[in-house]
């Protein structure tokens, strides 16, 4: 049994329970925080927060009785027979914030003449002022919020009651929660009578909550519960004076009666009547419906005559009205019927207990809730599909939805995208109806049938699009679903639909000023020349040809060794303007830039045509490029170099051999011929490459570029008889030619006829030199006879516009012992080499071989031995 | 270590911000005693009906002088404005008066606030202009149009708890 009420509360917890706003819910956190944006002294908006601040909102134990009344003026009073029942109808509501049990109890009158007996509270569920089998005896009630209950309390009225005493009764409330919080001025009145009693309980089915649109169908029932039969009283209809007993109900304000009303009575007979506001007329079908207005009263009249209604008799009233389907959450229905008939037979219902008020049925709206979005236009509940045609890739596509509240009550909406057919990569989401702010969270609370728009925004990827475009082929939708917060179960959908998604990303490389005109032909820059070493210059121009900003990488597809750089070229003149770039700079759609390619040739390389080509790439979008190409021609370069000039002495006759060296500096082979003038006395001069195999000239002497050397060996042979003192110049010439270009060198060979047997050679270790250069010169002295030579020294003058360095000797083939010896005046000789000399001055080497630290005839070169000396000197 | 230095980044910056203008929002429950008001700072626990006065104190701390200081307190939704309780600032020589926003914070206006809504008559569906009432409001801010190094000022009002 206790199982039972405790399932009974909750389902009244569930039914009647609708919050009228008592107040804010108990341990609601009211939290708060302060902002402030502003613009700071560097001109920069800003924003800041406040510390945040919490207050916990308190239980407030709160509730109601009604009806109220005091002992003297009890707010119902009831007839019933001596030892007969009485039945009083309360409503307890909780008009805290919070669940609270009310202890609920009777208290006797003490200005009355009866106590009543066994007074008993009831749970009255269905709120139609009876106990109902099933409905149980209860000592408190537990209540939300705003919750209410119906409750009755039934007692008997003593056996030994006189007709007309009466007893009170109040029933008392107390707040479990707050014991202080009380409701005591609830006083009823139970009157004795032997006179005719008739009840009036109302029913309201169904009861508590309804939906819009619902029918509610009231009765309204009772008995004579008195000592007498009753009597009508008069009561004009259709302008026609009738007598019977009138059950009148006003109809609920706003409700509408469609059907007629039923009923039925122990005696009499029974006509359903109207009142318009001024008269009673009999209820025909033709007059409905009716809405009720306040005023408009439907009723059931009993007609007889006489005491025609007698003890025990029953009657029961019954009318459907139906709530409006516009009904807000929260509207309510109370109502209340009236009996009205004579029980003393003096012709009017205006003596006590003749006209009884039955208990109040309360009827209130529930709350709908129904989320419909769709679009500017068109919102409906259920799925309709906005389309926009073509979406180019990389780009948001936008769309505007907008969010109505369908339901009858305040209600938010949660906002999701579901069942996206868009291209993987693609991001879809909620914004504002400003589009920019991120939606968190519901959107509203929107009032019913108020709008919102909100925008939803989808950023493709950069790498999916048709090509060519498919039409109705392939569509990329997602669907945005509305949901209730209030009632997940209520959602709505709206399909957004993208038709096409066209590439977004292009590029166009060209030839400085033949970017982005459509013509491929005139893309890519004329050839250019250079030589090995130099620079050449290329201007480009890159034009997005895309929908959307980007960022080319530029990058160049060259010959090994070769390199290039890019630069900016602001003004487009074709000129490098700044620090060198790898990446254009973000260009919108349509825009250009110059920019400049440096190809770097490297020094040697081959002549001919190189092709090059430059290449920018999306950033985006790798798969986006463009290249133009081009050629670099390298020129041919043709320089030899054949060095050094020579100087030796020979006897005769004699023989020497020379060597030259052959330099290719050019950057391709060069074949050479080699010459020479053969001097002015017929001496005989032989060329070799190899010092072997010796011919009047070369041809085709191969030697390679870049640096390449060949050796050109030269030989004089002195016939006899050639004075002493004789000097003979050869003049050997290279003729050259590289890649069919030709070059010259030439080199001089120049010989001196001595007498003896020594033979001086010098040669220097550059053949042309730069201020500050040092030289080299190596002297070669060698005994070439067959006999010893004494006092042999080597002078050697420093040359004019250079500065002494160093000189040194080594010597090879003297006697153990020999000493080589150094002198500036060539008397006074030393074992140190002098640390200066001056310039135009003379440095003499001679080698002491007899051990007496200079030089005298008794110093002697054998046959074979060399002195080498190694003298340098800095040009000036 | 990257990420270090953004965590780090971050906080010097929001450490920045909070340093130029801070704000200072303490609430106090409103008390009649003997005919007299008192005040709880900061109070734990309120009750339906209870008075909540939000008083907010901001002062620059900034180095230089600050513009358009718009200062919002909201007000939370388990209460409502009490009407007049949010003053004037006054604040060299020129009147600061409030404004207030019933959408959220998105858009102010001096009182009275005025909403379009739509509403059946007669059968039809019409949009009609009606004029917001205090209880419906969400924000009350004060724009300052400068506040001087080291300035402080503070701006209250008063909420009733639902």
């Amino acid at each position: 049994m206790k199982i039972v009420q405790k399932a009974l509360l909750l389902i009244l917890a569930l039914a009647v329970g609708l919050a009228l706003a008592a107040g804010t819910p108990a341990g609601t956190a009211i939290t708060n925080q302060a902002s402030a944006s502003y613009i700071d002294s560097a001109g920069q908006p800003r924003t800041t927060q406040s510390n945040l601040v919490t207050t916990i909102v308190q239980q407030v134990y709160n509730f109601t009785i009604t009806p109220d009344g005091t002992e003297s003026a009890p707010g119902q009073i009831r007839n019933a027979l001596p030892g007969g029942q009485v039945l009083f109808n309360y409503v307890v509501t909780n008009t805290g914030n919070g669940t609270d049990t009310i202890n609920l109890t009777t208290v006797q009158g003490t200005s009355d003449n009866f106590d009543l007996l066994n007074p008993k509270i009831y749970l009255d569920a269905n709120c139609n002022g009876n106990v109902d089998a099933g409905e149980a005896q209860v000592t408190s009630v537990t209540l939300a919020a705003d919750q209410s209950v119906c409750v009755v309390v039934a007692a008997q009225i003593p056996t030994t009651a006189m007709n007309g005493q009466y007893g009170n009764l109040n029933l008392v409330g107390t707040s479990a929660g707050n014991n202080s919080v009380t409701d005591n001025n609830n006083w009823a009145r139970a009157v004795a009578t032997t006179a005719a009693a008739l009840t009036g309980f109302k029913a309201a089915s169904p009861s508590g909550t309804v939906q819009p649109g619902d029918t509610i169908t009231y009765t309204i029932s009772g008995s004579n519960t008195g000592g007498s039969p009753a009597y009508g009283i008069p009561v004009t209809v259709d302008g026609n004076p009738k007598t019977g007993i009138l059950i009148e109900d006003v109809i609920p304000n706003g409700l509408t009666v469609t059907t007629m009303p039923t009923g039925s009575a122990g005696a009499g007979t029974v006509r359903f009547v109207y009142h318009n506001g001024s008269a009673w007329q009999t209820l025909t079908s033709g007059m409905l419906p009716i809405t009720g207005d306040g005023t408009k009263k439907i009723g059931m009249l009993i007609e007889g005559t006489g005491a025609f209604f007698p003890q025990g008799a029953q009657y029961t009233f019954s009318f459907r009205a139906q709530v409006p389907s516009n009904a807000s959450a929260g509207d309510s229905y109370a109502n209340t019927a009236v009996v009205r008939f004579d029980a003393n037979g003096d012709g009017d219902a205006d003596d006590p207990g003749e006209t009884v008020t039955t208990n109040t049925t309360t009827n209130t709206v529930a709350a709908t809730y129904q989320p419909v979005v769709g679009y500017p236009g068109t919102v409906t509940l259920g799925n309709e599909t906005q389309v926009v045609a073509t979406a180019y890739a990389g780009q948001t596509v936008s769309f505007t939805n907008v969010v109505r509240n369908d339901g009858n009550a305040p209600d938010s909406f949660n906002l999701s995208l579901q069942n996206s057919t868009f291209p993987t990569g693609t991001v879809c989401a909620i914004y504002a109806s400003d589009g920019t702010t991120p939606l968190s969270g519901p959107v509203g609370p929107l009032a019913p049938g108020a709008t919102q728009n909100v925008v939803v925004k989808c950023q493709l990827p950069a790498s999916y699009f048709e090509s060519p475009a498919d039409g109705n082929t392939t569509t990329y939708q997602v669907e945005l679903w509305a949901t209730s917060v209030n009632d997940p179960s209520k959602s709505d959908l709206t399909t957004n639909q993208v038709v096409d998604i066209l590439p977004g990303y292009a590029v166009d490389l060209a030839a400085r000023g033949f970017a982005g005109d459509n013509d491929p032909n005139n893309d890519n820059p004329p050839m250019q020349a250079a030589n090995p070493g130099q620079t050449v210059y290329f201007p480009l121009e890159v034009y997005n040809a895309g929908q959307n900003p980007d960022v080319y990488n530029l990058t160049a597809t060259l010959p090994m060794g070769w390199s290039v750089v890019f630069y900016p070229d602001d003004d487009c003149d074709g000129t490098p303007d700044g620090a060198p770039i790898t990446s254009t700079a973000l260009l919108n759609p349509g825009q250009k830039q110059c920019f400049v390619a440096a190809v770097s040739v490297p020094a040697g390389a081959a002549p001919g045509a190189n092709p090059v080509s430059f290449t920018a790439t999306s950033t985006t979008l790798g798969s986006v490029s463009d290249t133009v190409s081009t050629t670099v021609n390298v020129n041919t370069v043709a320089q030899v170099l054949l060095d050094p000039d020579r100087f030796g002495t020979v006897t005769s006759p004699g023989t020497i051999t020379y060597t030259h060296t052959l330099i290719n500096n050019s950057n391709a082979p060069a074949y050479c011929d080699i010459s020479g003038s053969g001097g002015a006395y017929s001496w005989t001069y032989q060329y070799s490459t190899d010092g072997t195999n010796w011919y009047g000239g070369l041809a085709d002497v191969y030697v390679a570029p870049n640096g390449g050397t060949a050796t050109i060996y030269v030989r004089v042979q002195v016939p006899g008889g050639e004075p002493v003192g004789r000097t003979d110049v050869n003049t050997v010439t290279a003729n050259c030619v590289v890649n069919g270009v030709p070059a010259t060198d030439t080199a001089t060979e120049t010989t001196t006829i001595v007498g003896g047997e020594l033979r001086l050679e010098k040669s220097v270790d550059k053949s042309t030199a730069y201020p500050g250069d040092t030289l080299t010169y190596t002297i070669t002295a060698e005994n070439i006879g067959t006999g010893d030579l004494t006092k042999v020294i080597v002078s050697d003058p420093i040359p004019a516009h250079t500065t002494f360095v160093s000189v040194s000797a080594t010597i090879s083939g003297f006697p153990a012992g020999a000493t080589v010896l150094y002198s500036t005046d060539g008397t006074t000789w030393s074992p140190t080499a002098p640390s200066s000399v001056p310039t135009g001055g003379v440095v003499y080497v001679a080698v002491d071989t007899d051990g007496d630290n200079t030089i005298t005839d008794a110093d002697v070169m054998p046959p074979a031995a060399k002195i080498t000396i190694t003298l340098r000197v800095r040009v000036q | 270590m990257r990420k270090t230095w953004w965590v780090l980044a971050f906080f010097a910056l929001a450490l920045a911000l909070a340093q130029a203008l801070s704000l200072d929002l303490r609430p106090y429950l409103v008390k009649a005693v003997e005919g007299k008001e008192v005040y709880e700072e900061n109070p734990l626990a309120v009750k339906p009906g209870d008075v909540l006065e939000w008083r907010l104190a901001a002062e620059n701390r900034s180095q230089g002088t600050l513009r358009q200081v718009a200062l919002v307190i909201p007000i939370p939704k388990e209460t409502y404005y009490l009407e007049g309780s949010a003053k004037a600032l006054a604040l060299n020589g020129s009147t600061i008066r409030p404004e207030f926003s019933f959408d959220g914070g998105k858009t102010f206006g001096f009182p009275p606030l005025k909403k379009r809504v739509r509403v059946v008559e007669n059968g039809k569906e019409v949009e009609k202009e009606v004029e917001v009432k205090p209880e419906e409001y969400t924000h009350a801010r004060w724009v300052i149009p400068e506040m001087a190094k080291g300035a402080r000022v503070q701006v209250s009002l008063r909420t009733v708890v639902r």
